[in-house]
C-alpha cells in the first residue's frame, strides 16, 4: 500500500516535472525535425526522420558564429572586469572601517534593484557622445551596471562568511594585509569567486535592452539580438532554424549547469535569497 | 601604543579605500551620474535623431499625470506583477514541497525545473512563440485534441488572451527561483519539529500549516520583495512577447519608457516616465533593504 502511494506521487511528480520541461524539449525536437514534417498534423512527437540540415545552415549561411562569437567576447570580458573589481570591493566593504562603508553597501543594493530602463536613456546618450555606441566596448561599459553590483553584492555575502580570525592568524604571523588576503583569503573564497563569475557570465550571456538599443550593426551584434533579428527580419518563419539557434544558444549554459551546478545552487542560496 | 594602533588603523582604512576605488570610480560614472542625469533630462524636451532639448520645466510630468497612457501601463504593470508573482508564489512552493520529498531522479528533477530560469529570455519567447503558433502550434493542437476549443486560439494577439499569456509564460520562467530559495530553507527546517507534531497527532495538512509555513514566513517575505521589483521592470519578456499589444494592452512602464524615448523619440518625456516608475518602485526598495539591514543587524 506504502509503495503504491509512493509510485503515484513520483509519477505525479515526475509529470509535472515533464510539463515544465517540455518547451525545452519540443525545442529540440523541431530543431531536428526536416522542414516539411513540421507543418505534419497531427504532429510527430518523436521525428520521424531526424536531420541536421537545420544547425548546418545556421552555421553556414546566417550571421550565427559572429553573434556567438560576439557574446563569447561581450560575456568573457564583462566576467573578467566585474569580477577582479568586486572581489577587490567586497574585501574592502566586509574588511575594512573607514567613512562612508555603509552608505556605498547602501548604494550597492539599491544599484542592484534599479531598472535598466531608468539609466538606458543617459547611458545611450554617454557612449553616443564618447564616440563608442555600436561597439562590443560599449557593451561592456553598459553591463558593468547590472553586473557589478550583483558580483558585488553576491561576493560580499561569500566574504562575510569566512571566518575574520583566519585572517587575524594570518596577521600576527606578520603577514601584511594584501599578502593575507592572496593567501588566505583567496583561496577561501574561490568558490564564491567561479560562482560569481558563472552568473555574472550567464547575465551577460542573456541580456537583451542594453544589445537592442546600443548596437544596431551585425558586426557587433550579440546573440540574443542577433536571433530575434533573424525573427523579424525573415518573409518566411522557418521555426526549425530558430529552434536550431534557440539549442545552440543555451550550450553554454548546458555546460556550465552540468558541470557546476553544485557552484550554482550555492551562489543562488547566497545572492537571491539570504541577501 | 594606542597612537600607534590609530596609526595601523588609518593605514588600514586608506587601504581599504584604495580597494574600493575602481567600484567607486565605476559606480559613479555609470550609474550615479546616468541616474542623475536621468533626473536631470526629464526637465527637458530631447528629440531623439538630433539630441537637440529645451527646457521644459515640470511640463513632462504634468503631461505624464493626464495622460492615459501613463495610467494604462501601470494598471497592464500591476496586472503583470501582481498575477505572474502569485503563480510563481503557488507553483514555486507546490514544486519546492515536492522535490523535498524523496522522489526518483531528484537531481535531473531539479535541474529540468531549474532551466527554464537561466536560458536567455530571447529563447524563452522564441520557444514559446513557436507553441503558440495558431497554425501549427501544439497548444493549439492539444487544445482542440481535448475538445476545450474548436479552432485555434490566437495567444498573443487579443485581449485578454495576450496578459494571460505572457503571464503564464513569465510564472514559467521565473517560479523556478521561488523552488531553489523555499527549497533551501525547507531543508534547514529541523526534523524535530515534525517528529513532536507527529506524536501530537497533526496530520501531513495540520504540519504543513503548523510548521512549514511559519518557518517559510521570513524567506516567503524577501522572495516576495525581490520578484515584485524584478517583475515590475521586467522588460525583455512582455516586448518580445508582444511588444505591448494588442493596442497598448499589455504595455508596462518599461515598454512605455523605450517606446518614448526610441520609438516615439522623445528623450526627456521617457526620463520623465522612467523617473516615475523608480519612484513607484522606490517604495519597495526601501523595505526590503531595511529588511535587509535589520537581518544583519540580529
Amino acid at each position: 500500500m506504502l509503495t503504491f502511494r509512493k509510485i503515484l506521487f513520483n509519477l505525479m511528480a515526475w509529470s509535472i516535472v515533464l510539463a515544465v520541461a517540455f518547451p525545452l524539449f519540443w525545442m529540440l525536437v523541431t530543431s531536428v525535425k526536416p522542414g516539411f514534417e513540421l507543418f505534419r498534423r497531427p504532429p510527430t512527437i518523436l521525428p520521424e526522420t531526424w536531420t541536421f540540415e537545420h544547425y548546418w545552415k545556421l552555421l553556414s549561411e546566417t550571421n550565427f558564429l559572429i553573434y556567438f562569437r560576439n557574446s563569447i567576447i561581450l560575456s568573457s570580458a564583462t566576467t573578467l572586469v566585474v569580477v577582479a573589481v568586486a572581489t577587490l570591493g567586497a574585501f574592502s566593504l566586509v574588511r575594512f572601517k573607514y567613512r562612508g562603508r555603509e552608505s556605498l553597501a547602501f548604494l550597492v543594493l539599491f544599484t542592484y534593484l534599479l531598472p535598466s530602463v531608468v539609466l538606458i536613456i543617459p547611458l545611450y546618450l554617454l557612449l553616443v557622445g564618447l564616440g563608442v555606441s555600436n561597439t562590443i566596448f560599449s557593451l561592456v561599459i553598459a553591463y558593468t551596471t547590472f553586473a557589478l553590483p550583483y558580483a558585488l553584492w553576491l561576493l560580499r555575502s561569500f566574504m562575510a562568511g569566512i571566518p575574520e580570525d583566519l585572517e587575524s592568524a594570518a596577521l600576527c604571523d606578520g603577514a601584511t594585509r594584501m599578502g593575507a588576503f592572496r593567501d588566505v583569503i583567496l583561496p577561501q573564497l574561490l568558490p564564491g569567486i567561479i560562482s560569481t563569475a558563472l552568473f555574472t557570465f550567464i547575465l551577460s550571456w542573456n541580456e537583451y535592452l542594453y544589445a537592442l538599443v546600443l548596437v544596431n550593426s551585425d558586426s557587433s551584434r550579440p546573440l540574443t539580438t542577433g536571433v530575434m533579428n533573424m525573427l523579424i527580419s525573415s518573409f518566411n518563419i522557418e521555426w526549425s532554424l530558430l529552434m536550431a539557434a534557440s539549442v545552440m544558444m543555451s550550450v553554454p549554459l548546458i555546460i556550465v549547469f552540468a558541470f557546476l551546478q553544485s557552484y550554482l545552487t550555492r551562489g543562488f542560496g547566497a545572492g537571491g535569497v539570504k541577501g | 601604543m594606542s597612537r600607534q594602533k590609530t596609526l595601523l588603523e588609518r593605514r588600514y582604512a586608506a587601504l581599504g579605500l584604495t580597494l574600493i576605488a575602481p567600484t567607486v570610480l565605476i559606480f559613479s560614472a555609470v550609474i550615479v551620474y546616468p541616474l542623475f542625469s536621468a533626473i536631470y533630462l526629464s526637465f527637458y524636451n530631447v528629440f531623439t535623431p538630433t539630441l537637440e532639448g529645451e527646457w521644459v520645466g515640470l511640463s513632462n510630468y504634468a503631461e505624464l499625470l493626464q495622460s492615459g497612457k501613463f495610467w494604462n501601463a501601470l494598471k497592464n504593470t500591476l496586472i503583470w506583477t501582481i498575477g505572474s508573482l502569485s503563480l510563481q508564489l503557488i507553483f514555486g512552493i507546490g514544486m519546492a514541497l515536492v522535490l523535498h520529498q524523496n522522489i526518483w531522479f531528484r537531481s535531473l528533477a531539479r535541474s529540468l525545473i531549474l532551466f527554464p530560469y537561466f536560458i536567455s529570455t530571447v529563447v524563452a519567447v522564441l520557444v514559446w512563440k513557436w507553441l503558440f503558433n495558431d497554425l501549427y502550434g501544439i497548444l493549439n493542437h492539444l487544445l482542440m485534441k481535448v475538445g476545450i476549443i474548436d479552432f485555434p486560439m490566437d495567444f498573443l494577439g487579443t485581449m485578454p488572451n495576450a496578459m494571460i499569456s505572457v503571464i503564464m509564460v513569465g510564472a514559467w520562467k521565473y517560479f523556478p527561483f521561488v523552488v531553489i530559495a523555499v527549497l533551501a530553507r525547507l531543508q534547514s527546517i529541523p526534523d524535530a519539529l515534525y517528529e513532536a507534531a507527529k506524536i501530537d497527532g497533526a496530520g501531513p495538512i495540520a504540519r504543513f500549516f503548523d510548521i512549514t509555513l511559519p518557518q517559510l514566513r521570513d524567506v516567503l517575505v524577501v522572495i516576495v520583495m525581490l520578484r515584485a521589483i524584478w517583475d515590475f521592470k521586467e522588460f525583455d519578456l512582455i516586448f518580445l512577447l508582444t511588444g505591448g499589444g494588442p493596442l497598448n494592452d499589455t504595455q508596462t512602464l518599461p515598454l512605455l519608457v523605450y517606446q518614448e524615448a526610441f520609438a516615439l523619440n522623445d528623450m526627456g518625456m521617457a526620463s520623465a516616465y522612467a523617473v516615475v516608475m523608480m519612484l513607484i518602485m522606490l517604495v519597495f526598495m526601501i523595505v526590503y533593504i531595511r529588511r535587509t539591514k535589520d537581518d544583519e543587524g540580529s
